[in-house]
């Protein structure tokens, strides 16, 4: 059960540090994490989604930017191991299990997420009972399910492969074909809940979808390289070069589309220059009120990890690939929260004295014209609490699994590359930082 | 009375001349009374407006109701009052995951308190803004009256309480209680002015019918399809009223 396999491996030298006591400090950070969420919780349903900062104009907040932004995470892992398959991409296999394992965690965290923003949580079955086909948060509710028992199916499967090559290659085949379409729809639906509502003009773009298609892909895949770059510092995993440059380059295609497809949406907003989705624009544009998210989405999610991709010299520093995926993905969560508030705070109608908030405050008066948002410490609190819940699944999942032991080296140098020495960036949220586990040295 | 409605379905619709309104807020106060509405709640409010202008056109002239429009004395103010417009191609109903908000055969969109899961996904559906959600228990004003303090249901399902649970959303009913049994919404009932008009549009002979028909009576964002059973006569010029 000791682990016995760190001498062989070139661990850094700061690894060292992260013997058992780093791993059970890990593990402890994050059940404190997760029982300050499920307090936090508690907290909510003893006094509604009053504790929370959102009211009727802005009626959605942080659970469900939150909720699209791990729907988007889910389909980096998905994606990349059925396009190993799919297109023949063998420098990819490396990372089949570690994604689907990030892919079947994302999607149960977000699942989870929805709940406490339920305004009666306990009536959750009658979505099930009484399901509305043309609503599409049913139809999201069902390929949400149907993609967490896939990608439990297809991690088994993938499980097995690794011992058993021959006899399961064509199951293999066969989930990739349904894996590619089904994490492709997933997307698309969620984005659905959005593009399709005619009342909201920052939304209804039929761009949505593929917008939030391409920043799945570029903030899953990111995710996948940040948690496989872990997982090498920590936890025993060999990362080839050759894959490295595959993880590299779908970043960048990625990037390059989804910063293009947002600059489509701004470019027909600014020259058709109608006046309601002029003031949605107004607000996120650099002197509005919320062109901190403009600058989260084009400078440090957009332009810096592009020129770190990009640029010869600095793509060659160590760590550039790994600071690039975490500030893609903080580019990709700057687009989420962009897209949700915005779409409710953009005034539905611009007569005093606008919309009722829904709650009394004798210092104000009870209605807004322009919303506002600001989340409070349980929104916070259950939002960490979840973060530390995914960290958790992957962390154990990681273990159990056996990822780093058991990984098919299929590059083509037959080694792992050290050629560039890459350490994932150590104040990444959502990278388990695990060192070695019990389970790491089992054979 | 189910048989009595399979005789003859209504399509029961307001038209609200706002020619008339003077911006008084008596049937947004009338409505919070009948309808035991919470403080900060308002099913129904009455918008400042330009006469005959798009609710999204411009920035408002003031942030603070009953501001005119335009330099003196070229001032121009008018009032839209805006409660849920019961569209009979509602994307509340559309986007309901659970057929917690239903349309009604009369036009009149409701709300199944009991069914409710409290997602939200209808406030952000509406494009008129006029879903409220309870997210904390009520709170009134000490010594509130209760204009209708019993429950009624309509085919078993729960579409008006005097007390809204915790976490589940509301709007105006048409105020679904009075129209059953042949009387106006409360709001019409209140309405100093006579703006508010409710009847039959599937009668030919009903006042609605002939503002609908021939007085020129639109619809709110009608280039959204929702196809509201709420009218709004618009604005005639003063000109045009001197001749």
């Amino acid at each position: 059960m000791v682990a016995t396999n760190t001498a062989s491996l070139p661990i850094p030298a700061r690894g060292a540090r992260t013997g058992r006591p780093g791993i059970q400090l890990w593990y402890a950070l994050l059940a404190a994490a997760c029982a300050f969420g499920l307090a936090a919780w508690i907290y909510e349903l003893e006094n509604g989604l009053a504790a929370t900062g959102m009211r009727d104009v802005v009626s959605w907040g942080m659970y469900i930017f939150t909720f699209a932004f791990f729907i988007g995470l889910s389909a980096g892992g998905l994606i990349m191991a059925s396009s190993a398959e799919v297109f023949g991409i063998k420098a990819l296999k490396p990372l089949s299990r570690l994604g689907v394992l990030s892919a079947a965690a994302c999607v149960a965290v977000a699942a989870l997420m929805i709940i406490p923003d339920l305004g009666r949580p306990a009536r959750i079955l009658n979505i099930f009972i009484h399901p509305n086909w043309s609503s599409p948060l049913v139809w999201d509710v069902f390929i949400i399910s149907i993609y967490f028992v896939f990608s439990v199916v297809d991690l088994a499967v993938l499980q097995q492969h690794t011992t058993e090559p021959a006899r399961l290659r064509r199951t293999m085949r066969v989930l990739a074909y349904v894996g590619l379409p089904t994490a492709v729809l997933l997307h698309s639906i969620t984005a659905w809940i959005f593009g399709l509502q005619i009342a909201r003009t920052w939304w209804n773009t039929s761009l949505m979808a593929p917008l939030f298609v391409v920043s799945a892909v570029l903030s899953g895949t990111a995710l996948v390289t940040l948690l496989a770059l872990a997982a090498e510092r920590w936890g025993g995993f060999t990362l080839p070069a050759d894959t490295r440059r595959w993880l590299r380059g779908f970043i960048t295609m990625a990037l390059i589309v989804d910063l293009f497809f947002v600059g489509c949406e701004y470019i027909t907003v600014l020259w058709g220059n109608v006046p309601a989705d002029r003031s949605a624009l107004d607000l996120v544009l650099p002197g509005g009120p919320w062109a901190w998210t403009f600058w989260g989405e084009w400078i440090v999610g957009g332009v810096i990890p592009l020129a770190l991709l990009l640029v010869p010299r600095l793509r060659r520093m160590a760590g550039s690939l790994g600071v690039a995926a975490f500030l893609a993905i903080a580019g990709v969560y700057v687009f989420r929260i962009e897209l949700v508030v915005i779409g409710f705070i953009n005034p539905l109608t611009q007569f005093p004295p606008g919309i009722a908030v829904g709650t009394y405050n004798p210092t104000t008066t009870s209605f807004q014209l322009v919303g506002r948002y600001s989340p409070t410490w349980v929104e916070y609190g259950i939002i960490i609490g979840l973060f530390a819940f995914f960290g958790a699944i992957v962390t154990v999942g990681y273990h159990r699994l056996q990822l780093a032991s058991r990984s098919p080296i299929s590059s083509q140098e037959g080694r792992p590359a050290r050629e560039e020495t890459v350490h994932s960036a150590p104040d990444t949220p959502v990278a388990p930082s695990a060192g070695e586990s019990p389970f790491s040295g089992e054979q | 009375m189910a048989a009595k409605r399979t005789a003859h379905t209504p399509h029961h619709v307001m038209v609200i001349d706002t020619n008339r309104c003077v911006g008084c807020w008596t049937c947004a106060v009338a409505c919070k009374e009948i309808n035991n509405e919470p403080l900060g709640f308002w099913w129904n409010r009455i918008l400042t407006a330009a006469p005959n202008e798009s609710t999204t056109a411009a920035p408002p002239a003031s942030d603070n109701i009953d501001v005119p429009r335009g330099v003196f004395p070229d001032l121009e103010l008018a009032y839209l009052p805006v409660a849920c417009q019961h569209c009979n191609d509602a994307p509340c109903v559309k986007v309901c995951p659970v057929q917690a908000t239903f349309r009604r055969d009369d036009g009149t969109v409701l709300v199944d308190y009991e069914r409710c899961i409290g997602c939200r996904y209808c406030m952000a559906a509406c494009p008129y803004g006029v879903r409220i959600f309870n997210w904390g228990d009520a709170e009134y004003a000490p010594g509130g009256v209760v204009g209708y303090g019993k429950d009624y249901r309509f085919d078993g399902r729960l579409v008006f309480t005097p007390e809204r649970p915790r976490g589940v959303v509301e709007k105006c009913t048409f105020c679904v209680e009075r129209i059953d049994v042949g009387e106006k919404p409360f709001c019409c009932e209140a309405c100093p002015i006579g703006a508010r008009i409710f009847g039959d549009l599937a009668d030919p002979a009903s006042e609605v019918s002939q503002l609908v028909n021939e007085g020129g009576a639109v619809q709110l964002h009608p280039e959204l399809g929702t196809d509201p059973n709420v009218y709004y006569v618009p604005v005639r010029r003063r000109a045009a009223l001197e001749t």
